[in-house]
């Protein structure tokens, strides 16, 4: 075809992204065709079986980096909070046609599904006709709409771990019920054993150049009690509003600093912190 | 249910449900140039070069130099442009038109060209705006003497932003020179003949000269009223030029961005109160009316005259002033004007009633206006109010007064509740004497000789289903099946002016022509033959006389009547508030066809919920609208109000057809009051001065309480 | 250079364009389907839903290249099926299509949803129907116009 190429697998896809490597990976094609950047090449990555499945092994589910939003909120085996995030997205229209990995490639913070990467650690398989790497979600995204993708990679799959998610808080700020774009995103991952903290990830989404997450401010709480985090709490909460450089967009960036120490605050406060 | 209001199947149902309903935008390209503007990049500059490149064959570039009549397009007043004039006096303001076939080389070329500016300094802000397009006052009483005895004096600022019609369906029109000489102009329009007089002044030639025919049109709410005059204007002249047809549809960014919209207000109300009760009202009103005067005249006029609500104050000033900047023109939205004015008061009212620790729908109850009262420009309440049975209505669909009183108490927990009432009306028709003096309207009923009827008249079927009531309104009287009955889309060269669709005037108004026609035909019908009847508008003898340069006399015939209750639950964490129920009561007099009114009060119910919550666009500092995609300017979605419930209350009016009268606007208009007082008492009870109220304003108000 | 080939409302053609022209421009220039409709060509109205292979997108988010071997339904070929005689007396029963410009796209999405689900809650039709603006209805003749639909066109769907 004319300004295209298309793949049937993902070894022709790795081989025409070497070849082509102006061509930009088109999955589902929802934030690109909005850009519709003039003359554009596509590599069109929708008939590449190998991109469009869900697995499970003992560590991770495994999302196809194809999989579409839709496809992920009828598997089982997707975890309920990415499920939740994902029927937030835009509407049905967009959830049918929208993927993880042009989700993960658009780059943008406000990606409802990137939001929950980051916060459950999520790892990202990229691969290439050299072979493959393993990167964790916070480490491929290098700043604004800069990724660690090399031009002849693509990425491959999103690996989800497969527990340790279920106690958690969520909320997208969006400007409307539908079709809204995050204007805040949080998400919260709790977990303890033996009367000790041993998670307690927090991500904010669509507040700055990249989703964030602060693993340090995280660590002022691991291995504690809870009555031990209380006392820990204000020190928590001002260090991470003091971390908090926030940039403004459709809403100010003190509102969604406030609204992000709100969420905070709030998870907390809901495991008993 | 009376049989006129027992709905039918809409006339235009079976093209528009099937998708064969051709838009301006669907009818096939093949030898129709498309038209792409060359906009000004400055607020207000002089233009002092453009420089075209060479342009292949079969493009044309088009400007104000193309014009062959008058520069100047025919609105109220004739200030607005054609193609801009030396200088540019917004950011967007049409300076030319690339016209070609081929719609990617339209946009390389105008890529291509240059214009230089000398750029001036524009004016963006209307407290020092020293342009007044528009000044008016009235008043009655003792303005000073009420002060001067009053117990309290309250002074309070209030302030709305744009709205954008967001029709679906972005303005489009075409031209097209016929053989025999004629401009054919058709495409997305409210008032052909409102085209048709500017396209004539355009071009420069006599009314056979020109005919302009509405298409399907997707969607207007004011927005279509004035705005089809330029466009219509600019087609025509590159159509001209090119002589051949020109076509210019809008991408949503310009229609969003450079489309007239509802002008923002500042409105300062200074009030008396005496013995519990408001004695005097001294209202200062300002409209943002953009860079040029469109329709800011009449916007303004109407925006005046509902400055006091529906409340006895007895004495009253009401100033007003549309200003210029340089900024989009602002027009006709639905409600045009009456959403600023009675936003403000219905919130002074609740401010006031709360300030003397009375419940605010006793407090408004107690002011309340009814049949025989004078109204404000000292004309009359001729026909019965009917708000206080409304007002029960309402209260029992949502439980009001419970509730009201229930979140008037602290309220502490993440999530908490509010619940606003607003009461209103929408005078129906045109302001003062417009309709008797300035339209005169003219429709008329075609019989042919097979039996059936065609209606000629020029008001559009925008959705509001005037291809449906028209007919069943002359069907009725005529005792045909409605099949036998239909009306076309308006073309200038086939129907007579019966006016514009504006107002809320269609139905009422030229419905009522056509009913008197209809009678007139069934006294002369005789079977076979082609037969024609006309009728022109009469004013109704009770009316009092309105005289403009006083703003006295009856400035509407008859008003259209509204309560609105709308309940909200705020997250204080994020400011976010979800509505958990819309509650209308409205009068519109007698549905032609209750589904149909039903889908305008629900329609324009859920616009005036957008308007006073999420519906946010503003321009920044160097006047350029920021919001103008659809996902920077937000309107409610299927999701946003699920429980929006609609009432009608029939209060009929003798002189519409069969007790109908305006309803389109009603519904619109008092939202924003509703919306905004239920959010104060979500909020704790503070008093808010503003909408649309966002969920970054809640949040704003929560953080400074909590410091 | 192959030409990109699918199927439109049944019919074999073959698209000899770029692979990043947008379907909804295709459809409409090419293919003169005119139901569809540009609304905002942002995805962000649904005006130009589509249905392709079965799942509603919208057009204006979708390029030709990813069209290839598909199959596209839009209302003109949509409209000569049993279901949408079923919609198309749920809408007019209620007065549900007023200006008309976002109704395409709404009959598709009702058709996609229903296709899922036959027998919606009305929560099901709002988030089913929740990508297409309508500015005219206020939604509620449109929700109740699919609810119907459901309980009249039982086993249609």
């Amino acid at each position: 075809m004319v300004n295209g190429y298309a793949a049937s697998s993902l070894r022709e896809a790795l081989e025409l992204r070497r070849t082509h490597p102006e061509a930009v990976p088109y999955a589902g094609g929802t934030d690109l065709m909005v850009e519709n950047r003039p003359g554009v090449t596509y590599l069109f990555l929708n008939r590449v079986p190998e991109l469009k499945t869900i697995t499970e092994d003992d560590r991770y589910v495994r999302i196809g980096a194809g999989v579409t939003f839709t496809q992920a909120l009828a598997d089982d085996r997707v975890p309920r909070l990415m499920k939740e995030a994902v029927s937030r997205i835009a509407a049905p229209a967009i959830r049918n046609a929208g993927t993880f990995g042009g989700n993960l490639g658009n780059g943008s913070a406000k990606a409802d599904s990137v939001l929950i990467e980051f916060v459950s650690d999520a790892k990202l398989r990229l691969v290439s006709l050299d072979g493959e790497r393993i990167v964790d979600v916070d480490q491929f995204y290098l700043g604004r709409k800069k990724l660690d993708l090399a031009p002849d990679e693509l990425i491959a799959e999103i690996l989800l771990p497969r527990t340790g998610l279920e106690q958690y808080n969520y909320q997208k700020v969006g400007g409307r019920e539908a079709l809204a774009i995050s204007r805040v995103s949080f998400a919260g991952v709790f977990a303890q054993k033996d009367g000790k903290i041993t998670n307690i990830a927090a991500a904010f989404g669509a507040v700055s150049d990249t989703v964030l997450r602060f693993k340090d401010i995280e660590s002022m709480l691991l291995g504690k009690t809870i009555e031990e985090a209380k006392a820990l709490k204000a020190d928590y909460l001002a260090a991470y509003a003091g971390r908090m450089q926030l940039t403004r967009g459709r809403v100010s960036a003190e509102y969604r600093k406030t609204v992000c120490l709100n969420l905070l605050g709030e998870f907390l406060t809901k495991q008993g912190i | 249910m009376e049989k006129i209001s027992r709905p039918v199947v809409k006339k235009d149902h079976q093209a528009k449900m099937s998708g064969r309903a051709l838009y301006v935008g669907d009818y096939p390209g093949e030898g129709v140039l498309t038209g792409k503007m060359l906009r000004s990049r400055y607020a207000r500059a002089r233009v002092l070069d453009v420089k075209v490149p060479p342009l292949p064959e079969g493009y044309f570039y088009v400007d104000r130099g193309d014009v062959p009549g008058d520069n100047n397009v025919n609105i109220v007043m004739d200030d607005t442009p054609v193609y801009a004039r030396e200088t540019v006096e917004y950011i967007g303001e049409p300076i030319g038109m690339v016209v070609g076939p081929d719609e990617k080389e339209v946009r390389r070329i105008l890529a291509g060209i240059e214009v230089s500016y000398e750029e001036l300094e524009p004016m963006l802000d209307i407290r020092k705006s020293d342009t007044v397009f528009f000044d008016y006052a009235y008043g009655r009483g003792d303005v000073e003497k009420a002060f001067a005895e009053a117990d309290k004096v309250y002074q309070e600022e209030f302030s709305t932003g744009y709205q954008d019609q967001t029709y679906l369906e972005t303005q489009g029109m075409m031209a097209r020179p016929e053989p025999d000489g004629r401009m054919f102009v058709h495409g997305s329009m409210q008032c052909a003949y409102y085209v048709h007089g500017a396209v004539m002044r355009a071009l420069g030639c006599g009314p056979d000269k020109v005919h302009i025919l509405q298409d399907v049109t997707g969607g207007g709410f004011g927005g279509k009223e004035a705005f089809p005059s330029i466009l219509g204007c600019q087609v025509a002249v590159a159509a001209k030029k090119a002589n051949a047809p020109v076509r210019c549809i809008f991408d949503r960014r310009e229609d969003l961005e450079f489309t007239s919209k509802r002008h923002p207000s500042l409105c300062t109300y200074k009030v008396a109160v005496k013995d519990g009760r408001v004695t005097a009202m001294d209202i200062d009103v300002k409209f943002n009316a953009g860079a040029y005067t469109t329709l800011s005249a009449v916007v303004l006029q109407r925006g005046l005259i509902c400055a006091n609500g529906i409340y006895n104050v007895e004495n009253l000033r009401v100033h007003g002033q549309a200003l210029k900047t340089n900024t989009t023109p602002s027009g006709a939205y639905r409600g045009f004007g009456a959403p600023q004015t009675f936003f403000a008061v219905e919130m002074m009212m609740d401010h006031i009633a709360r300030d003397l620790g009375v419940d605010s729908l006793e407090f408004k109850e107690a002011h309340l206006v009814k049949q025989g009262d004078a109204t404000s420009t000292s004309g009359k309440y001729h026909f019965p109010v009917p708000i206080p049975a409304m007002i029960d209505e309402v209260d029992r669909a949502c439980d009001f007064r419970r509730k009201h009183r229930e979140y008037a108490l602290p309220q502490t927990g993440r999530y908490r509740k509010g619940i606003g009432m607003s009461m209103y009306f929408h005078g129906a028709g045109f302001t003062g004497s417009g309709e008797r003096d300035i339209i005169k309207a003219v429709a008329r009923l075609h019989k042919y000789p097979d039996g059936t009827v065609e209606i000629l008249a020029s008001n559009g079927e925008i959705g509001q289903g005037l291809r449906t009531t028209f007919p069943k309104i002359v069907a009725n009287e005529l005792n045909l099946p409605l099949e036998k009955v239909y009306y076309s889309h308006p073309d200038t060269a086939r129907v007579p002016d019966s006016g514009p669709t504006v107002a809320s005037r269609s139905l009422m108004t030229v419905g009522e022509l056509l009913r008197r026609a209809a009678i007139q035909l069934r006294s002369v019908w005789k079977d076979g033959e082609d037969q024609i009847v006309e009728e022109r508008f009469r004013e109704p003898d009770f009316v009092i006389p309105f005289y403009l340069d006083k703003f006295q006399g009856d400035a509407y015939p008859t008003y259209a009547w509204a309560v609105n209750a709308i309940e909200v639950e705020l997250d204080t964490l994020t400011g976010v508030t979800k509505i958990l129920g819309a509650y209308g009561s409205f009068d519109v007099g007698t549905p032609i066809d209750y589904n149909i009114v039903m889908g305008q009060m629900e329609g324009g119910f859920l616009q005036g919920i957008g308007y006073a919550s999420i519906e946010k666009m503003d321009y920044d500092a160097r006047g350029r609208i920021r919001n103008n995609s659809f996902s920077d300017y937000l309107i409610p979605t299927t999701k946003d109000v699920p429980n929006l419930q609609c009432m009608l209350h029939v209060e009929k009016y003798p002189d519409g057809p069969y007790g109908a009268k305006g309803a389109g606007e009603l519904p619109l208009v008092g939202a924003p009051g509703a919306y905004v007082e239920a959010m104060e008492q979500a909020l704790g009870g503070v008093k808010l001065n503003h909408a649309p109220f966002t969920a970054e304003d809640a949040l704003a108000v929560l953080t400074k309480e909590a410091k | 250079m192959d030409a990109i080939r699918f199927t439109l409302n049944g019919n074999e053609v073959s698209y000899s364009g770029g692979g990043s022209d947008r379907l909804l421009e295709v459809l409409r220039d090419t293919y003169h389907t005119t139901s569809v409709k540009c609304g905002c060509k942002e995805g962000e109205c649904g005006a130009c839903a589509v249905l392709l292979d079965g799942t509603l997108v919208n057009s204006c988010c979708v390029a030709m290249g990813a069209v290839e071997g598909c199959s596209v339904v839009t209302l003109e070929g949509f409209r000569e099926t049993e279901r949408f005689a079923v919609l198309d007396r749920a809408f007019a029963q209620v007065s549900a299509v007023q200006c008309g410009f976002c109704i395409p796209g709404m009959v598709l999405a009702a058709e996609a949803l229903l296709s899922k689900n036959p027998h919606p809650t009305e929560e099901d039709i709002r988030e089913g129907l929740s990508g297409n603006l309508c500015r005219c209805t206020g939604y509620n003749a449109i929700v109740t116009a699919v609810q119907n639909a459901a309980k009249e066109g039982n086993g249609v769907w």
